[in-house]
């Protein structure tokens, strides 16, 4: 996968089309109580006399040392080749370590199959060759499935941070990369 | 029971033990602040990553990039999914009344997915939440499967499923019986936004002879699309030209929320660096990304479009070739917007003097540049006004039906969805014309003079003739697809109206707060079990798309089917249609095609023509764009736009406001409903559980009300609930209060719809007078 997904902050206009389309390519039902793409709000606020009202999706970032592997009991969770962070279905015990474990909030308990479970990057769609379902019902057009080379002239002059397979980008914010650290 | 809850929200979180243990893993591991992640729940830990990341240093680079690279696919009505093992049917959603290319997966006869069609020159792909929750709609389990007649009280929520036979019969009887007592006039039909249907309804109602009605028209695209008529002689400020613009101006819009295929248009526009100026009295998702947000007061928005001509004219920014060769009125125009000068302007819309005049000034420099506008412009004290005076900034700047700026629709070879021909408009006599509620006060909204739209009757006359027996008795009524009670101002009235009908039917989806009162209830197909050709031009100005049934529900019949088969009981079957497909063959005669034809091609699609005017002038008597209005002038109305102050305001109405001291605004939306629609689906409601009110926190505080309090808001009319949800973005004598919401939540439980703008009858739900208390 040499592909990343792009969260452009400055186009996301929380129209809730990721989370509903993630919840429709993933199955996850209102019953489940997963919602692995979820739209978050920073603001209304005043920043330097000027208001500000920012949005944007978060959803597995899939870390490049992946926290919530750390407290899965069991090695459910890998770090596949392609970058892709995944969850053993089959292995997965259902105890909920690695929803606390995720410093982010990016995994999710389903209810119907007691399972632990969070974006893949559709994981179907994009070994098709298709883009994920999220990037391609974005109305804002902030969210990309880029390669090296369109990633680095959307970034570039702006502010960016890589964290896993996501870089987040804003023309507006000076971004602050977080990484929770294993001490080597 | 979880003994630990989230260090943030105090949530429960998880058991003493689960935390003993996380917490030696982490020791054993040595992970670094732990503490920070491993005690928040969920919700706390999206926020705070999104917050930190965010942070607060703010640091403006250029925001233009290239737009996304948009998914285009070959365009196919009908295909296989190998991976999904599916078959796609490429269709148009019709979630809201806009059309989107979609495509449906179905999979042994039941619809499992819906997306966005990848092949569309419209959609580019996307869909909105609503049309992505469109397999929760169509297998909801409270949906209608069968018709419905009343068992025991009205309103009474008891049922027997009936035939679709008996169901029909007994509707034209009663209707007879109606007619018999009362004549025609004592029948009235009624409608909601529709989904494509607009046309056959208009064209059942005047084959039947029966006035109809619409909660929206009056304040919604009546307005609108008569004011760019009556300039430009089409509905031309529908049709913003993103692709090619320099400089939008979003007025009172908020497209990716309300109109996802404008929405998408804009952001692309955006992202590409066009200058984007924003007017709206809140900050929302729109105005946060505007590069000049004008906070205006609500319902002035007539007052600032004047102001901005006047700055255009006064510093010659016109076109002037295009106003000497192509422009009506020039100079009574520039004497009337002489009257607006900045300060005066500035004086009655709170936005400050220099930001007017940097508005028109990039408006007219940076062009091409092309004007957004959907409801909020229609439900203040001159409704007229405000949307011609918008589309005069248009054309001033000469930015009508070039690249980049309004585009005047292509002429699509297929019926559209309001022409008054196939409407058959012309069936209407003069003493109906005449006596058509409404017709002498709003001329151009119920008069035979109305423009875009075929005549309809005033809601409040309406209401006020079943309940008053004036001018005339109205005892029946039959609705097609409108929650009635939630969606009109003045709730109060319109229940009680529906309520002491002797007969009352309804075609729907869902039992809701109006049909509840039904005699006759009909389930409707949504979009995805029926067939449709739609062509309208707020979504392309020139392609007409199909729509093809997927799967069947219950009996759930068309509207469309509804309408004939009605007509072939009450006698006019020649005037509406044996079959939904010889409709659609009519629409397509121009095209010369059949349905099957088109179902095949999916699409018609017509090349660009710019400056279409200059073959045949404009659509107007002058030929020319008209700043001054020569039908208006006929009708004994003011010629040209003017700014009219609201019917309720500190201004107008000190008395009241002394008692009622704040401005509430109403009609502001969000993304996953769409009007009184979509509350019912889970994962949407899930998102905006319920109402939020938004009020500045000075304002708050001041009567004791704190952040997400429930809260009251009350008007002359009565008084309504929701939650308190705090913006600095929004001004401390202002309120919004999205509609829309049922129960207690009902602001049109509180608004008035009696005063009403002049020559069209919109009800000023943007700009009426409350005050609040804590709940």
């Amino acid at each position: 996968m040499d592909r990343v997904l792009l969260v452009d902050m400055d186009a996301c206009v929380r129209c809730y089309s990721c989370e509903i389309a993630c919840r429709q390519e993933n199955g996850l039902s209102f019953e489940t109580k997963s919602r692995w793409c979820r739209v978050q709000t920073v603001g209304p606020r005043k920043v330097e006399s000027e208001l500000h009202l920012d949005f944007q999706p978060v959803m597995c970032l899939q870390c490049t040392e992946p926290m919530c592997a750390q407290f899965c009991p069991v090695e459910a969770i890998s770090k596949r080749e392609d970058g892709r962070v995944v969850i053993d279905e089959g292995a997965c015990i259902g105890c909920r370590q690695c929803i606390y474990g995720c410093p982010y909030g990016a995994m999710h308990f389903n209810e119907i199959t007691q399972k632990a479970g969070k974006c893949n990057l559709c994981l179907s769609r994009t070994e098709a060759g298709i883009e994920p379902s999220c990037v391609q019902h974005c109305i804002g057009g902030a969210l990309r499935y880029v390669g090296p080379a369109e990633l680095q002239e959307l970034t570039r002059g702006r502010h960016s941070v890589q964290l896993g397979r996501t870089t987040y980008l804003s023309s507006k914010w000076a971004l602050n990369p977080i990484v929770f650290e294993v001490r080597g | 029971m979880p003994e630990v809850t989230c260090r943030q929200c105090g949530q429960p979180l998880m058991s003493q033990k689960t935390k003993e243990r996380l917490t030696e893993i982490a020791r054993e591991k040595g992970i670094k602040n732990h503490e920070e992640f491993l005690f928040l729940c969920p919700n706390c830990k999206l926020l705070a990553f999104s917050q930190k990341v965010t942070g607060n240093r703010l640091q403006k680079v250029s925001r233009a990039k290239p737009v996304p690279y948009r998914r285009a696919e070959k365009l196919e009505p009908v295909k296989s999914d190998p991976r999904l093992q599916t078959t796609v049917f490429k269709t148009e959603c019709f979630s809201c009344n806009q059309g989107c290319d979609a495509v449906v997966h179905v999979k042994d006869g039941r619809v499992v997915k819906v997306e966005g069609d990848a092949s569309s020159h419209v959609t580019k792909g996307v869909l909105c939440s609503k049309g992505l929750a469109s397999t929760e709609h169509l297998y909801h389990k409270e949906r209608l499967h069968y018709p419905l007649k009343r068992a025991g009280e009205r309103g009474g929520g008891k049922w027997q499923r009936i035939t679709w036979d008996e169901a029909l019969d007994t509707i034209v009887a009663k209707l007879g019986e109606t007619e018999k007592k009362y004549g025609k006039e004592g029948i009235v039909l009624a409608t909601g936004t529709s989904r494509g249907w607009l046309l056959p309804f208009y064209r059942f109602g005047n084959a039947y002879g029966v006035q109809y009605t619409a909660p929206g028209t009056a304040q919604c695209a009546l307005p609108r699309f008569t004011g760019s008529t009556l300039v430009g002689g089409t509905r031309f400020l529908e049709n913003p030209d993103y692709d090619h613009t320099r400089c939008m101006i979003i007025w009172g819009a908020n497209p990716t929320s309300t109109f996802p295929v404008k929405g998408r248009g804009m952001m692309d526009a955006w992202i590409r660096g066009a200058k984007m100026i924003v007017v709206d009295p809140m900050l929302t998702e729109a105005s946060s990304k505007a590069d000049l947000w004008l906070q205006l007061r609500p319902g002035t928005d007539a007052a600032l479009a004047l102001g901005m001509l006047n700055i255009i004219i006064q510093e010659g920014l016109y076109d002037k070739d295009f106003v000497a060769k192509w422009c009506f009125g020039f100079e009574e125009l520039r004497k009337r917007a002489a009257e607006y000068p900045p300060e005066r302007v500035a004086e009655i819309t709170w936005v400050p003097k220099e930001k007017i005049i940097e508005a028109a000034r990039l408006f007219a420099r940076e062009k091409p540049s092309c004007i957004t506008v959907v409801v909020a412009i229609e439900q203040n004290a001159d409704t007229l006004s405000t949307s011609r005076a918008i589309g005069m900034l248009s054309a001033l700047t000469g930015n009508i039906d070039v690249p980049g700026g309004n585009l005047i629709q292509m002429p699509v070879p297929v019926g559209l969805w309001l022409n008054a021909d196939l409407a058959l408009t012309n069936l209407l006599t003069e003493e109906q014309h005449e006596r058509r509620l409404g017709s002498q006060k709003y001329p151009l909204l119920s008069g035979k003079h109305s423009v875009s739209f075929p005549p309809s009757a005033f809601n409040y006359d309406v209401w006020q003739a079943i309940l008053t027996g004036k001018p005339y008795p109205i005892r029946a009524m039959y609705c097609q697809g409108s929650n009635m009670v939630q969606a009109y101002a003045n709730s109060k009235m319109v229940l009680e109206a529906i309520q002491s009908l002797d007969f009352f039917a309804s075609a729907d989806f869902y039992p809701n707060v109006t049909n509840d009162w039904a005699d006759i209830l009909l389930p409707v197909a949504t979009w995805m079990e029926r067939d449709f050709v739609t062509s309208s031009d707020q979504v392309s100005a020139n392609s007409a798309h199909l729509q093809q049934k997927t799967v069947p529900v219950g009996e759930c019949w068309s509207d469309l089917k509804i309408l004939n088969e009605l007509a072939k009981r009450l006698g006019f079957a020649e005037k509406m249609f044996p079959t939904d497909e010889a409709f659609f063959d009519l629409l397509l005669q121009p095209a010369e095609m059949s349905f099957q034809d088109f179902k095949k091609a999916g699409v018609i699609k017509l090349p660009w023509e710019y400056k279409k005017y200059e073959k045949k002038g404009f659509a107007t008597p002058s030929a020319k764009v008209q700043l001054h209005d020569t039908k208006l002038e006929a009708l004994g109305f003011d010629p040209l736009p003017q700014y009219v102050e609201p019917a309720e305001s500190p201004m107008q109405t000190p008395e009241l406001a002394k008692e009622y001291p704040l401005i509430i605004t109403t009609g502001g939306r969000v993304p996953v409903f769409r009007h009184s629609e979509f509350r019912n689906i889970a994962i949407l409601r899930e998102i905006v559980p319920d109402l939020q009110i938004s009020i500045h926190p000075d304002t708050a505080r001041r009567y004791g009300i704190q952040e997400n309090d429930p809260m009251v808001v009350e008007s002359p009319r009565g008084e309504m609930e929701g939650k308190a949800a705090f913006t600095p973005g929004i001004d401390p004598r202002v309120i919004q209060v999205a509609s829309h919401w049922p129960g207690k939540s009902n602001v049109n439980m509180i608004m008035d719809n009696e005063k009403c703008a002049p020559v069209i009858g919109s009800a000023q739900l943007r700009c009426q007078l409350c005050r609040v208390r804590k709940g």
